[in-house]
């Protein structure tokens, strides 16, 4: 993999395409440390620490993880790219319930262009939106309930309605920092812009590990190593179904095999599951903040603050191992197709050597993909547990760096890249014989 | 304002953006240099500066030798055009604004810069009609023209190419350049190095038939279809053995059908995939293709019709034992299969040309897509007259025989007036149907269905007369243009223009609306030349195929008594079809540009290997170092000259042969690579993971069997007996991507079945 990159950056135009991702990459780094004008910089830096200290920077996690703590910073990108990702969600969505967004969907590329259009502004209208609420909180000083510094230098209207002005300029230039990356960076770029977010805390979460204990850092360390390791191998790891066309003769020479086949992945779903698993498991813990003062309390509330809320309980873990399981064969069934897949292949004439086309062909695709997922499904639930396991064991540190989700995403992103790179890489790469 | 207008679009290079006027203003400057440019005696300078071409002078010039040449003094508007073509643009021009002599005058400034120009015509009959009109113009300007037709032989087409201007159909292009790829002499190559490709009608040229692969295809083994699995599937019943789709395309056998099939041969036919296609081939030659319909038998032949030309192709051939399997359904004598040598795209073919530039009548709409697959920009030059056409909109019925009735009943209240009316159907069927509905009523139609070329031309260069009711096809007559009251070209008779031109002048009337709204505006632009008046109108129904197929979920409001639907949504629905079919093909253009790039690039760097092998000794030195005491050898006892031309042949005959087999690997890939996105995987980057080992095994490949041949040959005796096979076929294929659509699609799509089929 070090030889493609160098090879990588000895290819001109190649390397003008990396050399103008990485410089996107710092572009939407500074953008996120930068502060926003208007906040008190040292403050929120005060805040930021006490936060981690206790456990309240736990409320935001998922949007913390995708803004790459940013979001509590308060900086310029604070929104990060979650307002285009919920954005693009509700689009798609609207496409099943709008006929008018159904019918443009259908029109190719220019639809599709509009669809984009009509994503991007309701980005900005959803930046708008969270960056009001955002700063609402910070100024009525319940962004960091357990601070008591002022995170604002002014209360007065016009200074927060240019803090929000500017939070959402920053969400329209993230979203063409994006843009831009996929038309001529490499890579996809709100994948990469993701992953930048993802792996942007780990410096300083390692540094605060070792600076607590050295021998823990190195524990964390190998964990991580071998975690990434294992992700790597799994992720890759394929079952290939044979298929065969029948329209052309059989009997030409080839080299290279077959190279006709299904791929059906032992983590078919992705991160999806995981993201789906957690994302209920904030349920409880909402309940309980709702609900938990009241002067009487529920007994399923109670039951709630006891068992669901703290992340190193057995049945928290239960709960959440099970749900990714469950989420695991979900997201399989509903994207996965087999008599779908199985009529698609009779209709061009391919079949797996040895099954009859039609209803056959979908039984033992889905045979195989049961029995791949059986594997796959507590795989996603380990790598999502360990963390928390390891949060049990050692008992200290909040932010054990390599959460199973942001492993996931890294690898994911990083495996997608480094394809494309070298896909991009081979077709220059020619020698031969005849010189 | 609508300066403001054109500068903010040219600024955000949206088509048709390049600014005319730099050009208006040159073309008008060469005014008053006209009297002193008509004084020479020799228009050519003795040395052409190639800065001088484009110049006030240069137009000034091009306009004297039209006029000594042609009789006819190019307006203002035309020398813009050909400014624009010089720049390397493409001019959308209307028809009859005589695109033609803007297109020679360019092709002829490009020549005088020195530059070798193929014109690209889009069929034969044009080519040569264009370089003979305008040979008189090049010969002005002391340069030549030549043509190439399907009928050239290779001698006829060296000259033509020798020419400083050659005139070909594209077709007839991308074959020489295929066949010049299996010359085993440097004597037998026929097309030049390519310098400028000026393209005429680029829209069609470039954008509708770009994905179209020209083939070369050669004899190899002879077929192996069985006459037993003939007479097997001769004994299978439609709907209990087997079933076909419903676009008529696919058969499949039933699990019943199999059950049969495996009894009678006594195998497990899933287990031999050779048998599973022998069944197949055979099924498809026996339920799918008719006898006297897809193909004729003729002196124990099989020979393919060309089912949207109306006539016999006699060279093409089906692929891959399909041939082979008619043959057994017929009983005739297995003929030899064919094999893909080797195959250029359109776009590939273009792709060639350091310097492409191109002219239409409706380039605007398709200028994002010359613009992302050629880098052209679009020039819109304006008419000379404005065009008063008056373009009624669609008339919309709720079924096929409304619109067929009230279709009639227009055409036969207008040609009562005397008015031309030329009908543009979609294809070949429907324009004869339409004539026979016509007889029926008493009125008598002239046909044209693209089946000679050279014949319509005469014919709807005449369907401006009065009286005239012409019924054409989208593909006839192209590239003639319809003047009022006129004969045909050639026939010089006093025209009843102005007559016709009070009855309305020409009236264009389309029998539905085609798979893009450009080919509608092609159709309408038949009417209306120069400014003559004209009128155009298309009836369109709710059972069309643009509608069943691009928007089969919706329907049309409900219709008047009379059976017209007059609702604005029906219009806005019909406009949205063809939004829907535009997309569907700029998405199937897109990807076989994707695919085929890689291909173009290996291709292009095997070629140019190629040529070093054919030209030098490169065959020889590479053989020499790989086995040097072989070599030795043969040098001694044969003499060097005899080896290397030994070599030669060798390394060149194994360079195609494995280049077929790279191309055989690579469209097998290519069929079943949209099954990766099933993975998660992004096909086109899986496509090219496998296509460039593949390629590099293959360059291994060409060495390991060129020192194989070599160690054995016998040098001194001919090694032509294991000679290239000659082309003998061309025909064209088409793979769908991904038809499992995008993850978020499948997952949507799910849900939204799940929500409605709740509600139902």
């Amino acid at each position: 993999m070090l030889t493609a990159i160098t090879r990588a950056f000895r290819t001109p135009d190649l390397r003008n395409k990396l050399l103008f991702t990485l410089g996107i990459i710092a572009l939407f780094r500074l953008g996120s440390v930068l502060p926003t004008p208007g906040v008190n910089a040292q403050n929120v830096a005060l805040c930021l620490d006490q936060a981690q200290a206790g456990d309240a920077g736990n409320i935001y996690g998922m949007v913390q993880l995708f803004s790459g703590g940013a979001l509590l910073k308060l900086s310029v990108f604070a929104l990060g790219i979650m307002p285009y990702i919920t954005a693009s969600i509700i689009l798609q969505l609207l496409t099943v319930v709008i006929p008018r967004l159904e019918a443009l969907k259908k029109e190719g590329q220019a639809g599709t262009a509009k669809i984009t259009q009509y994503t991007r502004y309701l980005t900005i209208g959803l930046a708008v939106l969270q960056s009001t609420a955002f700063i609402a909180l910070a100024r009525s000083g319940q962004l960091f309930p357990s601070c008591k510094e002022q995170v604002l230098l002014s209360q007065e209207i016009f200074p927060l309605v240019t803090m929000v002005i500017t939070m959402t300029a920053g969400t329209a230039v993230i979203m063409w920092l994006g843009e831009l990356v996929t038309d001529r960076g490499v890579g996809n770029g709100m994948s990469i812009l993701i992953f930048t977010q993802v792996i942007a805390v780990f410096p300083s979460e390692l540094i605060n590990i070792y600076r607590l204990s050295p021998f823990k850092f190195v524990v964390v360390m190998v964990v991580g190593v071998v975690m990434i390791g294992v992700v790597v191998f799994i992720e890759q790891a394929q079952r290939r179904i044979p298929v065969q066309y029948a329209k052309r003769m059989v009997g030409r020479r080839m080299y290279g095999g077959t190279s006709t086949y299904i791929p059906l992945k032992v983590n078919q779903a992705g991160i999806i599951p995981v993201i789906f698993a957690s994302s209920l498991l904030y349920l409880p813990q909402l309940l309980v903040t709702l609900f938990g003062n009241s002067s009487q309390p529920n007994a399923v509330i109670e039951w709630l603050a006891q068992n669901m809320v703290r992340g190193d309980h057995p049945i928290y873990m239960a709960v959440f191992f099970l749900l990714i399981i469950f989420f695991t064969y979900f997201y399989v069934s509903i994207t996965f197709n087999p008599p779908e897949v199985a009529d698609n292949m009779k209709k061009y004439g391919g079949f797996i050597p040895g099954i009859r086309p039609g209803r056959p062909t979908a039984e033992y695709l889905n045979y195989v993909l049961t029995r791949l997922t059986a594997a796959g499904a507590p795989y996603l639930g380990v790598i999502s547990l360990i963390p928390i396991i390891a949060l049990a064991v050692a008992g200290a540190s909040q932010n054990f760096p390599f959460g199973g989700t942001s492993i996931l995403i890294m690898v994911g992103v990083g495996l997608d890249t480094v394809k494309q790179i070298e896909s991009q890489l081979q077709q220059r790469n020619y020698e031969g014989f005849l010189r | 304002m609508t300066r403001v207008g054109r500068w903010i679009r040219r600024f955000l290079e949206k088509p048709g953006s390049v600014d005319l006027a730099p050009f208006q203003r040159i073309a008008a400057e060469a005014a008053g240099r006209e009297a002193e440019a008509g004084r020479r005696d020799e228009l050519r300078p003795a040395v052409v500066d190639p800065a001088w071409v484009g110049t006030a002078d240069f137009c000034a010039v091009m306009r004297e030798a039209a006029r000594r040449a042609l009789g006819q003094r190019p307006y203002d508007v035309q020398l813009a055009g050909m400014l624009a073509l010089l720049e390397g643009h493409v001019a959308q021009m209307a028809t009859g604004e005589g695109k033609t002599l803007v297109g020679a005058m360019a092709a002829a400034g490009y020549a005088l810069r020195g530059a070798r120009v193929h014109v690209v015509s889009v069929n034969d009959y044009l080519a040569r009609r264009d370089a003979e009109w305008m040979g008189p113009l090049y010969e002005t300007l002391g340069l030549t023209a030549g043509w190439v037709a399907e009928t050239s032989t290779p001698e006829e087409r060296r000259k033509a190419y020798a020419c400083d201007v050659t005139y070909a159909a594209v077709s007839e292009l991308g074959f020489d350049v295929l066949r010049d790829r299996l010359c085993t002499d440097p004597a037998e190559l026929v097309v030049p190095a390519p310098e400028v490709a000026l393209v005429d009608e680029a829209d069609s040229v470039l954008v509708d038939e770009a994905r179209v692969p020209l083939v070369l295809a050669g004899a190899a083994d002879a077929g192996t279809a069985l006459p037993e699995m003939a007479a097997l599937v001769r004994r299978l019943s439609r709907g209990y053995h087997y079933t076909i789709d419903e676009e008529g395309r696919a058969v499949f056998l039933t699990p019943k059908g199999i059950d049969t099939v495996e009894k009678a041969l006594g195998v497990d036919i899933y287990e031999h995939p050779g048998v599973v296609t022998q069944v197949n081939l055979a099924l498809h030659a026996h339920t799918l293709l008719t006898r006297d319909v897809d193909y004729i038998v003729r002196d124990g032949k099989v020979e393919l019709v060309n089912t949207s030309r109306g006539r016999v192709a006699a060279l093409q051939r089906w692929p891959d034992g399909l041939q082979a399997a008619v043959e057994a359904k017929e009983h005739l004598q297995a003929s030899e299969t064919g094999e893909i040598l080797d195959s250029i795209t359109v776009q590939g073919l273009v792709h060639r040309y350091p310097r492409v530039c191109g002219m239409t009548g409706t380039a605007v709409a398709v200028g994002e897509q010359l613009r992302e697959f050629y880098d052209l920009s679009v020039v819109v030059v304006p008419p000379n007259r404005p065009c008063v056409r008056v373009d009624e909109p669609d008339r919309i019925f709720a079924t096929a025989e409304d619109k067929e009735g009230a279709l009639l009943d227009e055409i036969e209240t207008r040609h009562a007036t005397g008015q031309p009316i030329l009908v543009g159907t979609l294809d070949v069927a429907e324009s004869e149907r339409l004539a026979e509905a016509l007889a029926a009523r008493g009125l008598s139609a002239t046909v044209l269905n693209a089946k000679n070329d050279a014949e319509e031309a005469q014919i709807i260069a005449r369907a401006g007369r009065r009286w005239a009711l012409t019924v054409s096809t989208q593909m006839a007559g192209r590239g003639t243009d319809i003047r009022l009251g006129a004969g045909g070209p050639g026939e010089e008779e006093p025209g009843d223009e102005e007559e016709v031109a009070s009855l309305g002048g020409l009236y264009v009337i389309g029998t539905g609306r085609h798979d893009s709204s450009r080919l509608d505006d092609q159709l309408r632009g038949r009417a209306g030349r120069q400014g003559d008046p004209g009128g155009s109108v298309f009836f369109v129904s709710g059972q069309d195929p643009l509608l069943t197929v691009y928007a089969p979920d919706q329907s049309l409001p409900p219709a008047d008594a009379d059976g017209a639907v007059r609702k604005p949504e029906a219009h806005a629905l019909v406009a949205h079809a063809q939004r829907v079919a535009e997309g569907v093909n700029l998405e199937i253009h897109r990807n076989t540009w994707r695919y085929t790039r890689l291909l173009e690039r290996q291709r292009a760097e095997v070629l140019e290997q190629r040529d070093r092998v054919l030209r030098g000794d490169t065959g020889a030195r590479a053989l020499e170092s790989a086995c040097p005491e072989r070599y030795r050898e043969l040098c001694e006892t044969a003499g060097e000259e005899v080896v290397e031309r030994a070599a030669r042949q060798i390394v060149l005959y194994h360079l195609d042969q494995c280049w077929t087999e790279h191309l055989g690997f690579l469209s097998d890939l290519r069929e079943g690579i949209h099954l990766r996105a099933l993975g998660r995987l992004n096909p086109l980057d899986e496509f090219n993971r496998e296509a460039v080992p593949a390629y590099r095994a293959m360059l291994d490949e060409v060495e390991r069997r060129s020192r194989e041949t070599f160690e054995k040959a016998d040098v001194t005796r001919d090694l032509a007996d294991q000679g290239l096979k000659r082309p003998t076929a061309t025909w064209t294929y088409l793979v769908q991507d991904n038809p499992f659509g995008s993850e978020w699609d499948r997952v949507f799509n799910r849900v939204a079945g799940a929500l409605r089929g709740r509600k139902r």
